[in-house]
């Protein structure tokens, strides 16, 4: 049985077009490259 | 093989994973691919333009176009992501409404925290019409219609919510909630359920016609129909039946019953008239034998006083021949005799008689009578009066009729009274004892008077 309550929190606001400057300075762009090469700076 | 070649190829591997989902419109897992292939290599151009691509296909624009300027600014030339770009500033007016719609549904969540379903539906409504990819707010629209028992419509929103994303966890679970929630339903009313399914399937014919599989009505329109008229003519004919009795056979009935009766009373009253003749008839012989029975007995008693008349007649000749017997004894005799029963010669000698003996009769009972009176003996007053009235009416003028009206006067017989005053009256007028007489009557017609006053 679903809970109502419990599957609205589920539902987050959707980015506005406003948002879009936000959102891409925030989107994390680290890959694995990036991890590897702060493991290889860390051992160095 | 150094890391980066290794990195490189287990990034295009999620690319690859990601488009294979992607074009199996299973959004959800090709979004999972790709974030996996670009964790793996931010540059992966491709799987970032193929993920803006997924997000817009689910109807989040602006995700889409996020992915899309990092990929542009990674890669600012002979880049996909420049004509996506492009098409959407040349349709602002479409990007407007997108983010209007994405505006509604933030709304929408807001009304939701606040009890506002019905509210959130109507505004979810609109937005699916102007946004129609737009996923997330088919999945809310869905919440809202189970959260609200209207199960017909979130299945409806739930099919469209697939169709967009085919292995989206939410989808999936409502949809699956939704069934839980039909099949509760149907096995409460199981037996009715497989009653009406036994009877669309009588219901309909299923035939095959070439490569199509053709269904239609068992009972078509017109073959219920006609038997509705069937049964409408049955009972007009009914109707129309029992009109024809009512109106026609009932009244033959009657009119029948009518005249048997008739002709029974007339039968009765034939019998009645019969016997009232016959009545009649032995009524009238009856009274015929009664009026003979009265002559008869009427002759013999006639015949009787004729011959008391006659005895008496001799008695009263052989009293007076004898010489000792008085005047008044013998008129007692006399007075007993029916001068009218007796022959022409017995008339005689009963005149004979009597013109010797009432004179002397008279006196002798006048005396008597008047004496009885004046000491009002009344009762001998008037027998003794009587007979010297029967025998001379006119005796002293009217004296002895005069005294015998008194006498009945005195004694409470007033009507006897007042007929001998009359007489007395009539048969000497001019008289004293008329004077008298009248004097009596009027007393005697006051003291009436008086006794009808009271």
């Amino acid at each position: 049985m679903l809970n109502y309550e419990e599957e609205l929190k589920k539902f987050k606001p959707s980015l506005e077009v406003e948002d879009i400057e936000d959102a891409v300075y925030q989107e994390d762009l680290t890959d694995m490259s990036d991890l590897l090469k702060q493991v290889m700076d860390q051992k160095k | 093989m150094d890391y980066t070649k290794k990195i490189i190829r287990q990034s295009n591997y999620w690319y690859n994973d990601g488009l294979k989902k992607a074009r199996i419109r299973d959004m959800s897992g090709a979004i999972v691919s790709l974030r996996r292939s670009l964790q793996y290599n931010k540059g992966n151009i491709t799987a970032r333009n193929l993920l803006g691509l997924v997000y817009y296909g689910r109807g989040e624009v602006v995700e889409a176009l996020v992915e899309w300027i990092i990929s542009k600014n990674l890669r600012p030339k002979n880049n996909l992501a420049n004509s996506y770009l492009q098409n959407i500033q040349h349709s602002a007016r479409g990007l407007e409404t997108i983010n209007q719609s994405i505006k509604r549904f933030n709304q929408c969540l807001v009304y939701c925290q606040q009890n506002g379903e019905d509210m959130a539906i109507i505004q979810l409504k609109k937005i699916t019409v102007s946004h129609p990819t737009y996923l997330k707010a088919y999945q809310l629209l869905a919440l809202l219609y189970l959260h609200t028992r209207q199960y017909a419509q979130a299945q409806q929103v739930l099919t469209k919510a697939r169709k967009l994303d085919t292995t989206n966890e939410i989808t999936l679970r409502y949809m699956q909630e939704l069934t839980q929630i039909r099949g509760k339903k149907a096995k409460k009313p199981e037996n009715k359920g497989t009653k009406k399914k036994k009877k669309r399937k009588k219901e309909t014919v299923e035939y095959n016609l070439g490569n199509e599989t053709i269904i239609q009505p068992a009972h078509r329109m017109v073959k219920e129909l006609a038997g509705r008229f069937t049964l409408m003519n049955i009972v007009l004919g009914a109707a129309i039946g029992a009109a024809i009795v009512w109106f026609l056979i009932v009244p033959a009935v009657d009119e029948t019953k009518s005249d048997k009766r008739n002709k029974e009373v007339l039968e009765y009253s034939e019998r009645i008239n019969a016997l009232e003749a016959q009545l009649s008839a032995v009524t009238r012989t009856l009274d015929s034998y009664r009026a003979d029975s009265a002559d008869s007995e009427e002759a013999v008693q006639t015949a009787a006083a004729t011959a008391e008349s006659y005895e008496n007649l001799m008695t009263a000749s052989e009293q007076y021949n004898s010489g000792s017997y008085s005047e008044d004894t013998i008129a007692d005799v006399l007075l007993a005799v029916n001068r009218n029963a007796l022959g022409e010669s017995g008339q005689e000698r009963y005149d004979d008689l009597t013109s010797s003996i009432y004179p002397t009769a008279c006196s002798i009972y006048y005396e008597s009578g008047s004496a009885s009176y004046n000491v009002a003996n009344y009762d001998t007053a008037i027998e003794v009066l009587s007979k010297v009235v029967t025998m001379d009416e006119s005796y002293e003028d009217g004296g002895a009729l005069l005294t015998l009206g008194l006498a009945c006067l005195e004694n409470g017989d007033p009507e006897s009274a007042t007929t001998y005053l009359k007489r007395v009256n009539e048969l000497f007028p001019d008289t004293d004892n008329a004077q008298e007489a009248k004097t009596k009557l009027e007393e005697i017609a006051a003291a009436a008077s008086q006794d009808t006053e009271q």
